[in-house]
């Protein structure tokens, strides 16, 4: 409705309504910022933005693959077990085999993990909600079972090149950034420009047409929980790369703040709709919220209620800005 | 010949207990002891913990440990509470996950005769009517030996007038937590007054949470001489940030020295903390529940020793295990 009237000659005023319907949360976004900033003039500074951008890399990229599998009308809620066990095992591995090794071994263990999600959810159609809520719970078995419980720490943190992932720069900016914002620009044309994506909308949208349409729906779904776990190893790298140690829960609860970004930037839970872009923005929000409170100096308790509040004034704001008016008489 | 009788005395004592309380006891020969833990995989402390109980109860050929773990869920471990209750073990040995939240089942176990020590953080004081003992390390103690550190380290360096602080606490609603931060926040001032501690946050005991909260402290303040927190695990997070960001010469303190802590200060990266070893304090609350089953005296709040290690006098500290 609103792409028609954009087309009529309403024209140029119409077409910057429309811009800004489409974006709502890019709106919101502008907004807390302006907010924060006023509420302290640091917030904005380069340190503190770059900072923020960096320690927002790790949700990111895990944001990054959910989005597809969201997309494709499924959940996943064990991305942060799946994210300790990541850490915990390329931290482990690398004392033992050396990083080089390391890294593709984790890499190709928690894809694992990815393609038996993906086998029960695409193939066996199993609910994702419970499969991965499960997996929540297996891999964090895993994890504790292969640590034997323990803190996992390199021995030796000045000899290894190892902190170049999470601690490294390439001409000033941070290398989680740029990982982060590389894995974007990739899986927004996989998803965008690539028949790959189209499937991932469209077995999302509806299923059953999909099916009919000759989209192989199982393979899709399993790809997409692939493409996820993919991600979820890279923040795992990250992860252990800044810090060079890690306890067994160091992703617990992400699974949470994960889909609220990916909410956030507008994905339907029901599947068929979002963008990467969007995705990045949601992720955004999240770490400047988290941050901005912290420069406020809100106590802490108060911090979890602020938090949600601007999060679902955010998705309001979206949705009045799609339909045009801030509450709708019909649903 | 004096154990013996102690034996002898503690079985008629069981015996008597049997008889009122359903206790089983099998004339003094094996105690049952349970234990529910809060959350063992979490951080190494509670998983060395875990595994220094279980050798000390197997050491001793007179306990039968039932060893369980809470995962750090409340309802869970009222649960379990019930559970060992239904056992009808000799003593309950709880690690508290919630200081409020477990007196109800405390209360039920003691309504069902046996008794409960606590061990590493005590549980609220409305709880103590029930509880036999507390063995466990004296956290407000601590909390103001880390602040006693801080300010001799801040003499030392002549800043003692000026000097400010930040403070990163363990998890709400800790008891731990609680109790270091009043210990420390009360001590500061009387050591060292003109010292101020300018902002709290909590790091949630843990090290990537601290380091995100250091982050923000370190945008926001541009003087920063101290960190205090709730233990090394979070301070070492603290000092990751301040290392990344370029920022020398702040004093770390903190709490529970951890092996990442102890090689911290070796680097000579990080001052100082407080030398507290899972290994005592999994074997102090065994050798509680043993003496409070024989009947013996034990003081109410059974704290073990733990000094103060600092740069100066940490090569007299084995480097801590977890």
């Amino acid at each position: 409705m609103s792409d028609l009237a954009a087309t009529n000659d309403g024209g140029r005023r119409k077409s910057i309504m429309n811009l800004l319907a489409r974006n709502g949360i890019l709106i919101a976004f502008v907004v807390f910022m302006i907010g924060f900033t006023l509420a302290n003039d640091r917030f904005i500074s380069l340190d503190n933005v770059m900072g923020v951008v960096r320690s927002s890399a790790i949700l990111g990229v895990i944001a990054l693959g959910v989005t597809f599998v969201v997309i494709s009308g499924n959940l996943d809620l064990s991305v942060g077990s799946m994210m300790s066990f990541s850490t915990i095992v390329v931290l482990d591995l690398h004392d033992k085999i050396g990083p080089a090794f390391a890294i593709p071994v984790m890499f190709a263990m928690t894809m694992a993990l990815g393609a038996l999600i993906g086998f029960l959810v695409g193939y066996l159609k199993l609910n994702s909600l419970i499969v991965t809520l499960g997996m929540l719970s297996a891999i964090h078995g895993l994890t504790l079972t292969y640590s034997g419980g323990k803190n996992m720490d390199i021995a030796d943190k000045e000899g290894t090149w190892f902190a170049v992932f999470g601690q490294g720069h390439v001409l000033g900016i941070p290398v989680p950034v740029i990982i982060f914002g590389v894995l974007a620009a990739i899986l927004a044309v996989l998803l965008a420009r690539t028949a790959f994506g189209r499937r991932v909308y469209a077995v999302g949208g509806n299923g059953v047409a999909a099916t009919f349409s000759g989209i192989p729906r199982a393979r899709v779904v399993f790809l997409s929980y692939v493409i996820s776990s993919f991600c979820v190893a890279m923040a795992g790298l990250l992860q252990a790369s800044r810090s060079m140690g890690s306890q067994n829960t160091v992703g617990q609860g992400l699974e949470l703040d994960v889909l609220a970004a990916v909410i956030l930037g507008g994905a339907s839970l029901l599947g068929g709709s979002g963008t990467i872009f969007k995705t990045v923005i949601g992720v955004l929000i999240l770490g400047f919220i988290q941050n901005g409170l912290l420069l406020v100096g809100l106590q802490f308790y108060v911090q979890y209620v602020v938090t949600w509040v601007i999060i679902i004034l955010a998705v309001w704001l979206d949705v009045a800005a799609k339909r045009g008016r801030l509450w709708s008489p019909i649903a | 010949m004096n154990v013996k009788l102690k034996t002898m005395i503690a079985g008629t004592t069981a015996l008597a207990a049997l008889a009122i309380g359903g206790a089983a006891m099998a004339d003094g020969h094996t105690m049952k002891i349970g234990i529910t833990q809060n959350n063992v995989g979490v951080d190494s402390y509670q998983t060395t913990y875990e595994n220094s109980f279980i050798a000390a109860a197997e050491a001793n050929e007179n306990v039968d440990a039932v060893v369980l773990d809470a995962g750090g869920d409340v309802a869970r471990q009222i649960a379990q509470v019930q559970d060992l209750i239904q056992q009808e073990v000799d003593a309950i040995i709880i690690w508290p996950t919630n200081g409020e939240a477990v007196i109800p089942a405390v209360r039920e176990a003691f309504n069902a005769g046996i008794p409960v020590i606590v061990t590493n953080s005590n549980i609220a004081e409305a709880g103590f009517e029930f509880v036999s003992s507390f063995s466990g390390p004296d956290n407000v103690t601590q909390g103001s030996r880390s602040a006693e550190i801080m300010c001799d380290k801040f003499t030392e360096m002549g800043i003692q007038d000026e000097a400010q602080v930040v403070q990163i606490s363990g998890q709400p609603g800790y008891t731990t937590a609680i109790e270091r931060q009043s210990g420390f926040d009360d001590r500061l001032p009387e050591v060292c007054p003109n010292v101020t501690i300018v902002e709290t946050q909590p790091g949630d005991w843990n090290r990537e949470k601290s380091q995100t909260v250091m982050e923000a402290f370190l945008v926001k303040y541009d003087d920063i001489d101290g960190v205090y927190s709730g233990d090394d695990n979070m301070g070492v997070g603290a000092l990751n940030a301040a290392i990344a960001a370029g920022r020398e010469g702040i004093i770390f303190v903190g709490a529970t020295n951890f092996a990442v802590g102890y090689e911290a200060m070796e680097r000579g990266e990080y001052w100082g903390s407080i030398y507290q070893s899972p290994v005592d304090d999994a074997e102090a609350a065994l050798q509680t529940a043993i003496d409070v089953i024989n009947g013996e005296e034990v003081p109410f709040l059974n704290y073990f020793d733990t000094p103060k290690i600092t740069q100066d006098n940490q090569s007299e500290f084995t480097k801590p295990v977890f």
